[in-house]
Parts: C-alpha cells; structure tokens; sequence
C-alpha cells in the first residue's frame, strides 16, 4: 500500500449531550479511492463536514501529510490541499465557468485592479481539460447543463486543491452522481480513476452500493455515527455490506412496542397514484386509523416529497389525495389542517419552532380556533391548554412563558408534538421525529406516539433511522429513487429485519 | 406544462424527469433573459411610429440627454440590486449633494469659489455616507431598506439646513459651461454620465471585485465559503452607490443651476423600474451594467412616449408602479431559502 | 450564556420607558412650561393621529414586513377627508375605514399573494396614493367649508380638559391591543415574523394574516387622515410627507423589532409620545426644526440597532 495521505484518529462530534460521530479511524492513502456508506445519518455527512473545514472535531486528531491538520474554513482546507465536491452545487449561476473556477482567486490574473478575462480563460480551458471538459469556459454557468456543471464543480475543486498539493491532494465526492446519467457515471470513473492514478487520496459517498463497488478500493462502513466495519472492496459483496449498514436492531422495549396498536379498518387517508415530476411516480397507499405506517427512504428518495404533498406545501403533478374517503387538494398546510392533516417537520429550528415565541404560543398556535371564549381567545385557556401539555409530555422548562428558543432539542420537540395533538388533526405526520434529540426524550417521543394510535390518530412516520422506523411502525412502505420498491407489515411479533428492508432502499 | 408533465410521467425515470425540470427551468430562464431586449424593441418601434422624427439625431441626442443622470444612478443602484438589497438613500444624497455643491462653488449666497475641489469633496462624502450605510447595514444587521430609508432622510434633513429655506443659485461659469457645451452636438452632460457608466460596467465585468457581488447576490453562503469578504464587499458596494448618487446629484445642480433638496426627489424610483425593466432582480443575483442600460434606454423611451401621449406626471408614476409590480413577479425566486422581508 | 446579566436586548426592553421619562425630564428642567396644561393639552392634540398611524403600521412590521407610503396614506385619506366631509358629515369616519382598509388589502395582498417584499411593494403604491391625494388637491390645501367648521369642532375641543381626539387615540390602542393579544390573527401576526416558515406548516392561512396586518394599518392609516383632516379643517395633500418616518421611528424607538416576532402596540404609543414630545421640545428651546428630520432619522438609526439581534444565527440580511 502506498504512503498514508490522511488520518483520523478517535474523532468525534458532539452537538450538546448528543453525540453523531464516535471515534473514527480512517486512513486515506495515496492513490486509494474510499468509499463510504451508511443510512441517513450514520454520520457520513458530519465527518466529511470536519474534513473540509465545516465544521470541527469535538474530540479526536487528524493529520494531514504527518502532520496535525485542523482546517477553519473551506477555504482553508483548500489551501492546505483539501477539497471538497457539495452535493448542493454551489457555482454561482451569473457567472462564467472560468469566473466560477477562479472565484475569489482572481488576484494572480489582475493588473491594476482589471481581471484579463482571456488569461484567466485560458487557464480554466487547462483546467476543464483535465477533467476532459472541452466545453468553453466563457459560458456562464446557467447556459450549460447538469452533468457538465457537476464536471466543472470537480474542474474547480481538483484544480484549487492541486495548486498546492499535486499528487497528494485528498478530495470528497459527496454523491457526485445523482444527477447523472449512466453514460455520465461512466464519465466520472474516469475522472476518478485519473484523479487516483496521479496519486491524490478520493473519498466518494454514493448512496448505489452497485458504486461503490465498481469504483473504490477499501469501503468504510458507518452506522450511527460509528465506523462498523472497514474492509478491502475485492472482499465485499452486497450481502456483507447490507449487513453492516444495519447493525444491531435495538429492542423492542425500546420502541414501546407492547403499546403498538391494531389499526382498525376505518381508512383516514388515502392516496392514489400520486406523483410529483422529477421527484417521486406512482405512489400509492391507504393508511387506517390506529395504524403507523413507515416511510423508509434514503435521503432523496421521494419520502419527503410524498408528505409534503399531503400537507399542501408542493402541488402534486398526477394523482389524488382521499381524506375520509373525500377527495381533497390542499394549496396550503392550513387547508391540511382544517381537513385533519397536520406534520411534525424535520427542520426543527427552521421550520417547527417558532423561536422567539412562547411556550404556549408555540403550543396553541395550530388550535387556536378551540380555545376562545366570546369570539375572543382566552388567556386562560391558552395558559391551562400549555400547562396540560408541559405535565402531560414531561416539558422541561421555566413555565408556559418562556421562550421556546430556551429550550432543550428533546424539550422543543415535545412542544411541537404537544402542538400537533392539541391540533385535534387526525392524521399526523412525524417527519424525523427523534432528530437531534437525546436518548431519554426519545423513549418521552416513542410512548407519544403509541398513546397518539391509541387515541385514534392516523400517523405516517419518516423515520430518522431505518430502526426506529420500523420500531415504530405497523406497516412500512420502501421508496427507492422515487419508486415504491417495497413494502413490509410489522407486526409487534414480526417485525421485518433492517437487512431484509434495506435491500429495497439501495 | 403540467399536462406535458403528466405525459412523460410514463416514459421518464424520476431521475431523468429531474432533468428534465432543471432544463425547463433553464429555458425559462433564457426566455426572461431576452424579454427586455424585445420590450427595448418593441418601445423603439412604438417611439418611431408614434413621432415623426423619431429617429433623427436631434432625438436622438435628446433621448441620451434624458437618460443621463437615471444612467449615473442607475450605475451604484445595480450594484446594490445585484446584492439583493436596496439603497433608498439616493435621493437624500442627491439632494444633498446638490446643495452642497451650490454651496461650495460661486454662488448667489456666499463668497465660496472652491470650483472643482467642491466637486470632489461633495463626492466623497457621497462615498463616505454610502460607506457608513454599508456598515450600519452589515455591522449592525440592519435590513438595508430601514438604514437607507433613514439616512435618506437624514441627508434630505441636511441638505436643507445648507440653504435654509431660500434655494442657491448657481453662478459659477463652471457649470454654466458644462450645462451648456456640447461636443459633437452631444451634451457635456450626457458625456459626463457614459463615462461614469463605462466606468461603472468596467468595475463590474473586469475586476474581482465586480464578480464578487455577482456570488454574493446569487448564493452568499456559497461566495463566503470561496473566501469572498462578504462584509468589505458589501460597504464597498454602498460607498459605490453614494458615489453615483452624488455624482448624479452635482449632474442635477449643474442642470438646474440650482442648489436645493428636491434635486433628488423622484429620482431613485424610475430608476429602479429601469433596472427591473432590464432583467434585474430585487433578490438579487441578476442584471449587470449592460442591463440596466437597457433598462434606462427602455424607460426613457417609455417615459418619453407617456409625455407625448398627454400622460400626468402623476399617473406616470403609478404606472411605473404597477410595471415594477409585474416584472418583479415575473423575476422573482418563490423557491429560494433567504426570505427577502 | 446566563452570566451576562446585561445585555443590549435587555436595554431595548426598557428602552421606550427610560426614553420617555428621560425627555420629560430634561425638557421640564430647561423650560418647566414644558408640563403646563396647555402644552400638554397640545402634545395630546399632537400625538393623537400619529398614534393611530404607527399602531396601525407596527402590526406590517411585527410581521416583518414594512409600508414605506403610510405617510401618503395619511394625505390621500385626508384629502378625502377634507374634501367630502362637508358632503358626508361625520359619516366620513366610518367610510374613511372602509376606504383604509380596502387600500390596505390591494398593499397585503400584492405581498402576500404575489410575495414580492413589502418595501417593493409600497414604494411602489405610495405614488398611487399620492396620485389619489395630488389629483384631488392639484393646487395645495383646501379648507374646509366656513359653515362646516363647527360641526367638526367637536374633535379638537375638550371634555374634562383631555382633547376629544386623544380620546380616540386611547380607544384605537385599546382595540388594537385586543386585537393584538386575543384574537388568532392577532396572535398569528406575530408568529409569521418570528418564523413565517414554521407557522405556515403549524397551519397557520399565512396569506391571511399577512393581508389582515395591511388591511389593520390600511384602516388605522385612513382614520389617522380623518383626524388631520377634523385637527387641521382642511385637506392637505403632504400633510403625510414626513410622518412615515416619525411612525416608523415611533415604533423602533417602542422596542419593536424591525425583523419581526416582537413588540406591542402599547410599546409603539409611548414611543410616538417620546417622539413628539423631543421635537415639540425642541421647538420650543428655539432650536431649527430643519433638524427634525436628522434628529429623528438618527433616533431610528440607533433605536433599530438596539433592537437588532446582532450574534443571533446566520441570518442573511439583506
């Protein structure tokens, strides 16, 4: 094996008590292509983050050509010889493809101030080349399609990390492919394949294990936030690699699994070869009253998508949404919830907290039709409304006044729920409803949602793991790229195994 | 195109209809792009069927006086739009620089002869004041349109305690030239405002600086994760603006010979319904030197034509209104993330 | 986080209060006539409109939106006023209602449907309102007819010495204050400047409640007109000129957050009597009142910036 280029050693990440990544070992050699896989997550993202410079280590080292490497900003690591491929593209759309490549570096081909274009052009032409791109770099970046503006984005990133460390460059490839198409992927081997034979280190996440397998040399297994496994590719086939994604189920003690209900056959929502272009096709599914019924999906497989059609927030292209047998169309989540449908959502600062509101406000807001006397709403019944749900859900705080941007996560989350079960709504989505939550107002969140199906609620749950989702669930449906590619009962004595599900996801 | 849509749900995988929705988006994108080139047409076209002498070199040169000081304002404003944000200063600013300028050079109320230094000292602290702005804006977190919309008032508040009521005159020969020379039949004046321009698009298209607030209007998080300076980027971007703005505002004086606060009234909005005219966004991101150019050029004609057509100042204004209300919804990103308030 | 017990936000809170004491204070020591009735009786007759107006106002701005022609409001509704008065009698306060909020809803709704930002919005149509007031008025004030006068008397004369018109400030606040504390949109309104996302998925008609804000202040805009108009006997087409500014510093100088979420409309009345309590002080230790405008742009400057959360999260401000 070639010289070791990169290392971690024990590192680690921590947001408050709760820890996402534990003790990662990982060496990255010259001319290696990593792969990495797990679930949504298990940590990838997060270590990749740490690696680039977007975030740092709580715990642990990592070193960098022997030394101790601590990166501060993205710009940073690119300077020491990190780069980074966002799977988010971040080109700036106004720009040409040379502008882009060289933004914030423009000093070397200024004089007196003025940028020579042509310069600079010709020296991107050099940069593009290298990744086999003959297209022109005086195009801006909205004129040119896709593919080619993920091949620019890695023109950029190679061309900065090699400035300063040719052949021994590291670069990370967060799912370059998911917008490519066959022939392009094929593209892109290449270009990995170049990028690795002229000695840099390359760490490639994919979510098409099919990938992984075709292109990297050792894969790195992660399972919530723990490094599970780490063996040679040539070793691995899809049986081993499944098996250590999932890891050990927890129990079912765990999930409050004893108080899992029996739907009854009253059916509360309905859908019916719903699609939404360019997202999900077909997707259709009957959800009964008492039932909890899973979505599990990789991140992009048309899950999210899916509940947010439900609650009026994307307008479905095809297809029909049947409330209590009512067929419905929602332009906004208020018409969801005045016909029964209301979501716990999965960005708890941006889109579930109301931050500098108060704890009742925050409680009441989606009920506050019930709690009025005289046409006007009532203090008091906001006040005792709050209080209720503080005792009920075990909300530790200051009082119903205090601001909910106070809060703990797991505290914030119980308010959320409070609001989503005083919303008198008989459908309920809970989408990633654990995120960035500790373990004890988990169990509080697990014990919530068995006493919502007891009284009757209708619940679709995306789960924040694969685990909880199906400990949740009474029935599980699998989307795969958009599809449904499976779909489970789980019963409290058979619930499915996580390997046996997976195998549908990827 | 949702009926297209359902079509291809069947022959389409998912990933391939993503693309297929990223192409439309592009194409759409185009379309918008040539709007106002064909508006720019279509006002030539109507200017030139509705007036006789449209074409000739009188109008010409007449329609290029009229776009004048819009341009030189038009210069710092695209910048500021390019951000994403907005400079409600400029007709403080003008004002004041205006008076000022009266103030400074030979004039009807004082014994002042500062000539040109008077110039550049009012426009320096044109720059100064639209510095101040940037930081207060950038510092301080306070959304644009309330640090302008303040210091507009401010400035028009000072700009009226230089003259004190009675209006200054202007008797500097200075100015009596350069209001009324022409070279090549063109006026000093106009001249004066294509320079600043040429200027101004040169900053834009030829140096970092110039892409920089290209990146930031279009993805901030992203510039700033490219090492861009954000905050520097920023102030330099309102001193641009108040630059322009008292550049426009000594344009005026010399104009009217006139030193007062009313020099910038009414001057910032057809502006602005120029620069959304030629395909800028108020979210920031799009439009460019050459856009806005157009954009005046459309609106003078525009302008003109409503003049010829008997319209009020007045409903001229509104009008302005309800073109900037259209075009903004045509422009405007519903999807994007950072809520413009 | 807990051991920095002061802070600026701190400071905002009391802002308002220490604000207007501090005025009083030193306006009575330079010129103790400063309190007399009568002045008073003139800061009351004073306030009364300008209350109106920037309650109205600070409910956009809760929402975290802004209205940059409420002061042309103000003309176009006085004009009306002024003019139509003689022809409707006291009628016109009602209909001047109607009239506020419809203007009011054509604003919110431009916004909220068609989301383009408020400031957009209302530069925007304030050259509509001016064309209503201009177009009424083409040469200047018109008076009120002679004969009329005293059927609007009644609004500037004085019951148990308080001014009638003060009257109607101190009810409007406590309508609004209803409004504001117990009723849903009320609540609602401030929800959607905290956090316009979250409330719209905590089903929340989004759209509504930002429309509601526009047509409260449209309303609170049009009857402050009526009152310029009853206080002034005439109608006066720039009598809105310079009053955006004084309302919208009001309502910084009250505490509100010019992003949105926080504030009251309580807050926002002690702010306008602070406000017009500096400049009525001003005028009368001589100073010019060509600083008014400074002095006030420069108050809102600051006040704004005390209320600005300044190490909170990476908001983008534009």
């Amino acid at each position: 094996m070639n010289e070791v280029l990169f290392e971690t050693k024990g590192v680690g990440k921590t947001y408050g008590s709760n820890t996402v990544l534990h003790d990662i070992d990982m060496q990255i050699h010259s001319g290696e292509v990593i792969g990495l896989i797990g679930e949504n997550g298990a940590g990838k993202s997060t270590l990749m983050k740490m690696i680039s410079g977007v975030d740092t280590p709580s715990m642990g080292e990592m070193f960098y050509m022997g030394k101790p490497y601590v990166a501060t900003s993205i710009i940073n690591a690119n300077h020491q010889g990190i780069g980074m491929v966002f799977q988010e593209q971040s080109l700036v759309a106004n720009l040409t493809i040379s502008q882009n490549i060289y933004l914030g570096r423009e000093k070397k081909y200024s004089k007196a101030g003025l940028v020579n274009w042509a310069k600079m052009n010709k020296d991107a032409k050099k940069a593009l080349e290298r990744v086999d791109l003959s297209v022109d770099p005086g195009k801006k970046v909205r004129d040119i399609d896709m593919a080619t503006r993920e091949m620019v984005e890695i023109a950029k990133v190679l061309d900065v990390v090699t400035e300063v460390a040719d052949g021994h460059a590291i670069i990370l490839l967060d799912e370059p492919t998911t917008v490519l198409s066959d022939d392009e992927i094929q593209q892109m081997y290449v270009q990995i394949q170049k990028m690795k034979e002229a000695g840099n280190g390359i760490v490639f996440i994919s979510h098409h294990l099919d990938e992984i397998l075709a292109i990297t040399d050792t894969i790195y297994v992660f399972k919530d936030g723990e490094e599970t496994a780490v063996f040679p590719t040539a070793e691995a086939n899809l049986d081993v690699l499944y098996e250590k994604m999932v890891g050990r189920s927890t129990t079912g003690e765990f999930y409050v699994e004893n108080k899992q209900t029996v739907h009854s056959d009253k059916i509360a929502l309905e859908v019916e070869d719903l699609s939404l272009f360019g997202t999900f096709n077909h997707v259709s599914f009957k959800l009964h009253e008492g039932e909890v019924l899973g979505l599990a999906g990789l991140d992009g497989s048309g899950t999210e998508e899916v509940c947010a059609c439900l609650v009026g927030q994307a307008a479905p292209t095809a297809g029909k949404i049947f409330v209590d047998g009512q067929e419905m169309k929602f332009t906004n989540s208020y018409q969801a919830r005045r016909n029964g449908i209301l979501s716990v959502p999965k960005d708890r600062r941006d889109e579930g907290m109301i931050g500098i509101l108060s704890i009742e406000d925050n409680i009441t807001i989606s009920s506050w039709e019930h709690l009025k006397s005289n046409g006007l709403l009532s203090g008091k019944k906001i006040r005792s409304t709050a209080e209720k749900w503080i005792k009920e859900a075990a909300i530790k705080c200051t009082g119903p006044k205090a601001r909910i941007a106070q809060l703990s996560g797991g505290n914030a989350q119980k308010v959320i729920f409070a609001r989503a079960l005083e919303s008198n709504c008989k459908v309920l989505i809970l989408n990633h409803p654990t995120r960035g939550v500790d373990v004890g107002a988990k169990q509080e969140i697990y014990r919530l949602v068995r006493e919502m199906t007891e009284a009757g609620h209708a619940i679709i749950v995306i789960g924040d793991t694969l685990d909880e989702c199906l400990g949740l669930a009474s029935n599980v449906i699998i989307f795969r790229d958009g599809l449904i590619s499976g779909s489970f009962d789980c019963p409290v004595s058979g619930k499915p195994s996580q390997q046996e599900v997976v195998h549908f996801m990827m | 195109m949702n009926n297209k849509r359902r079509g291809l749900l069947e022959t389409l995988t998912v990933g391939q209809q993503f693309v297929a929705r990223a192409e439309d988006n592009a194409r759409m994108d185009k379309i918008r792009r040539y709007a106002p080139l064909i508006l720019l047409v279509i006002m030539t076209a109507i200017g030139g069927i509705s007036q006789k002498n449209f074409f000739s070199w009188a109008n010409i040169v007449n329609i290029m006086f009229q776009m004048s000081i819009p341009l030189v304002i038009s210069v710092g404003l695209s910048y500021v739009l390019l951000l994403g944000s907005i400079d409600l200063s400029i007709e403080g600013n003008m004002g004041f620089a205006g008076s000022l300028v009266a103030f400074l050079v030979i004039n009807n109320s004082n014994s002042n002869n500062f000539g040109i230094f008077g110039i550049i000292v009012v426009i320096l602290i044109g720059v100064a004041v639209g510095a101040l702005v940037g930081f207060l804006h950038t510092k301080a977190k306070i959304a644009s349109f309330i640090v302008t919309y303040a210091m507009g008032c401010i400035m028009t508040g000072a700009a009226i305690l230089i003259y004190r009521g009675t209006p200054i005159q202007v008797k500097d020969p200075m100015f009596v030239t350069i209001s009324q020379g022409r070279l090549f039949g063109i006026p000093y004046i106009t001249l004066i405002s294509f320079a600043v321009f040429i200027i101004g698009a040169i900053i834009m298209n030829y140096t970092a600086f110039g892409r920089a607030v290209f990146a930031i209007g279009d993805n901030e998080a992203a510039a700033a994760s490219t090492g861009i300076n954000i905050t520097r980027t920023k102030i330099k971007v309102f001193a641009l603006c108040g630059c322009t703005a008292a550049i426009a505002g000594v344009l005026q004086c010399m104009r009217l010979k006139l030193g007062q606060s009313d020099l910038g009234l009414n001057q910032m909005f057809p502006v602005v319904t120029a620069i959304v005219l030629g395909g800028g966004s108020v979210s920031g991101g799009k439009g460019g030197a050459l856009q806005s150019f157009v954009g005046v050029l459309i609106y003078t004609e525009l302008a003109n034509w409503l003049t010829l057509m008997g319209v009020d100042t007045n409903v001229k204004k509104v009008i302005q209104g309800i073109i900037i209300i259209i075009a903004v919804t045509l422009t405007v990103e519903h999807n994007r993330k950072t809520v413009v308030k | 986080m807990k051991s920095k017990k002061f802070s600026l936000s701190d400071l905002s809170q009391y802002m308002v209060i220490i604000s207007v004491v501090l005025v009083f204070l030193v306006f009575t020591v330079l010129n103790p006539s400063f309190v007399s009735a009568y002045s008073l009786q003139n800061l009351m007759v004073e306030i009364s409109p300008l209350i109106l107006l920037a309650c109205g106002l600070s409910f956009i701005i809760f929402t975290g939106g802004i209205d940059l022609g409420a002061g042309a409001m103000v003309s176009a509704t006085c004009v009306i006023s002024g003019l139509y008065v003689s022809q409707f009698g006291n009628g016109i306060i009602p209909i001047m209602l109607v009239i506020g909020a419809v203007l009011g809803l054509l604003n919110g709704c431009i916004v909220a449907k068609l989301k383009i930002p408020s400031f957009i919005v209302t530069l925007c149509t304030q050259n509509l309102w001016a064309f209503i007031a201009l177009t009424l008025c083409p040469n200047g004030s018109v008076a009120v007819d002679l004969s009329f006068r005293k059927e609007i008397g009644w609004m500037t004369s004085k019951l148990a010495g308080i001014p009638i018109i003060f009257f109607f400030a101190l009810v409007s606040i406590a309508v609004l204050f209803i409004f504001q504390q117990y009723t849903s949109s009320g609540r609602a309104i401030f929800a959607v400047g905290a956090n316009i996302r979250a409330t719209r998925l905590a089903g929340i008609d989004t759209d509504k409640v930002q429309i509601m804000a526009f047509v409260v202040s449209g309303a609170c805009s049009a009857l402050a007109g009526a009152l310029y108009a009853y206080k002034q006997k005439s109608a006066v087409p720039t009598i809105g000129d310079a009053l955006t500014l004084s309302a919208i510093a009001s309502i910084a100088l009250g505490g509100t957050s010019m992003a949105g979420g926080r504030g009251s409309v309580l807050r926002t009345a002690i702010g306008v009597v602070t406000i017009t309590a500096i400049t009525s002080g001003l005028n009368m230790m001589g100073i010019d009142p060509l600083w008014k405008n400074i002095i006030i742009g420069v108050i809102l400057i600051v006040a704004v910036y005390l209320n600005s959360d300044t190490k909170g999260r990476d908001i983008i401000v534009k």
